[in-house]
């Protein structure tokens, strides 16, 4: 027996009781994590569903093909998927106390990707949620619209077809890459025709440390596989007779391109100007799609305007930040509506100039991921 | 044993991929307290707090966005950009909301020279003390906060 004796056999029980907690934890998680099936009623019993109990609410919805707007994946560090929960959700988590205040907590608003399923819940989801779907894409083309945007186009392969309405955003998921361990999932407002419906094109400007941009412009390229969840939003044209007025910088030209590439198609030819922010020629881009849009809808003006043009852009436009070239432009803004996108800052600064030329503020629309 | 937890879900939160690309914590080793004590110290040796500097860095902030991204001349010799993207991030502190993905870059002409903090870093120098860890590409030096910015003992 001796000392080597001695050592084996307690390399021997050491491996035993390894042996033992581990069997012990497979059946604990086959067991104690097994709430079994759960039912969900949701909007009064409009929609009930059945699913198995234990993961978050925000998945076992997903898996159900009810989608809810999440910008982390489900982390709960973006507060974008909140729920009411009429009964059913437990206690609120220490995770998702801090993104809800007081009237909310009073109102059984939950952040669903920090609920568990545990037993039967009874809860509401606003109706517009149920038409989103998540849709497998391919990217058929990137292309550079200026050295810091890209435009991206995303075929539609399953399902293969989207209903879209001008003005609304999907979801972007990027996947595990580098150091990036997980995936993230980030909005993008749709730039195309709602009329191109077996495809969809984004304009994606980088950001400096953006995970998801990043991704976008050094390893994305044609042919890749791209899942993307949407459409989202109620950013949309209203309808109606009144003049418009759009707004936008940099990539927040994606909806109003959108808008106004639906306006002619479908011949709305209502007065409309578009004030396009930029700072110099370089930060410009689609102006000759704009010029083409100006000869399609007769009544549509295009303004671009450059806040630091360079010398050698011999710029003949208007210059100056965008909110004063709109103050130039009119007197009085209180028969017409706006829609705004780009920069909260931007979309700040216009609202209050907006106001200052008699616009009511709730003619002035904005889409609410700024 | 509760603050331990929080303080590595903190920390999960400022590895790189969780929020931003390269994280909040560079290539510092020290923990999280070891960082926010440290820099208080070099504030301190300053004759600075992390309130005045933080203070002086949230009005240059508020001057510059009037610009909407252009430069914004600041008396006596600052002039202050501020960038902004849409989207907000959450604080790896686990502070409530989202924060605005928003860049100030402040050029001190007298010394002809520059730096760049984002909101999320100004927040959570303001509420937590924290100025990133060493390496990191936000990280801030106290040293060199003090001497652009001009604020400080005998500033």
């Amino acid at each position: 027996m001796g000392t080597l004796g001695a050592f084996l056999i307690a390399v021997g029980a050491i491996s035993a009781i390894a042996a033992i907690l581990a069997a012990a934890l497979m059946i604990a998680d086959a067991t104690i994590g097994d709430y079994g099936e759960v039912k969900l009623s949701i909007n009064g019993g409009e929609r009930e569903l059945a699913a198995r109990g234990g993961q978050s609410l925000l998945s076992t919805l997903k898996e159900e093909g009810i989608f809810i707007p999440s910008a982390c994946g489900g982390r709960g560090s973006c507060g974008l998927c909140k729920l009411k929960i009429e009964s059913g959700a437990g206690e609120i988590s220490p995770t998702e106390s801090p993104w809800l205040d007081e009237a909310e907590r009073a109102a059984g608003i939950r952040l669903s990707c920090q609920v568990k399923v545990k037993r039967d819940m009874v809860l509401r989801i606003p109706q517009e949620l149920f038409s989103i779907r998540q849709y497998e894409t391919r990217v058929l083309s990137i292309r550079d619209l200026t050295y810091d945007i890209k435009e991206v186009t995303l075929g539609l392969v399953d399902p293969p077809e989207m209903d879209i309405v001008a003005g609304k955003f999907v979801q972007f998921v990027a996947p595990a890459y580098g150091n990036s361990p997980d995936p993230v999932y980030r909005a993008y407002s749709i730039a195309s025709s709602p009329s191109r419906k077996s495809e969809i094109q984004l304009e994606i400007r980088l950001v400096p440390e953006g995970i998801c941009t990043t991704y976008v412009f050094t390893r994305l390229k044609a042919g890749d596989k791209v899942t993307i969840n949407g459409p989202y939003g109620d950013f949309y044209l209203r309808d109606g007779e009144r003049d418009i007025v759009f707004i936008a910088g940099g990539s927040g030209m994606a909806p109003i391109r959108s808008m106004l590439l639906d306006m002619a198609e479908k011949g709305i030819d209502r007065k409309a100007t578009y004030f396009f922010g930029a700072r110099a020629m370089r930060d410009l881009f689609l102006v000759d799609e704009m010029r083409e849009l100006e000869r399609r809808l007769p009544n549509f003006r295009f303004v671009p305007a450059l806040s630091s043009p360079a010398p050698e852009d011999d710029w003949k436009g208007e210059k100056g930040i965008v909110t004063e070239v709109l103050d130039r432009h009119f007197d009085s803004l209180a028969g017409h509506e706006a829609y705004l996108c780009g920069s909260p800052g931007m979309i700040d600064a216009s609202i209050k100039t907006l106001k200052g030329k008699g616009m009511p503020e709730d003619r002035i629309f904005y889409d609410k991921f700024a | 044993m509760k603050e331990s937890a929080r303080l590595k879900e903190i920390r999960s939160r400022m590895a790189p991929g969780a929020i931003t690309l390269h994280g909040f914590l560079g290539t510092d080793r020290r923990s999280l307290q070891e960082i926010i004590a440290e820099d208080e110290a070099l504030f301190a040796r300053l004759g600075l707090s992390r309130e005045s500097i933080a203070a002086r860095m949230r009005e240059l902030a508020d001057q510059g966005g009037s610009g909407l991204g252009e430069p914004v001349a600041v008396p006596p010799h600052f002039e202050v950009r501020v960038d902004s993207e849409r989207g907000k991030l959450p604080c790896p502190f686990g502070d409530k909301g989202g924060i605005r993905k928003t860049v100030v870059t402040v050029l001190n002409k007298r010394l002809g020279r520059s730096l760049s903090y984002s909101e999320l870093g100004l927040h959570m120098l303001e509420a937590h003390g924290f100025l990133e860890g060493r390496g990191s590409p936000f990280r801030l030096e106290p040293a060199e906060l003090a001497e652009i910015l001009e604020i400080g003992a005998g500033k």
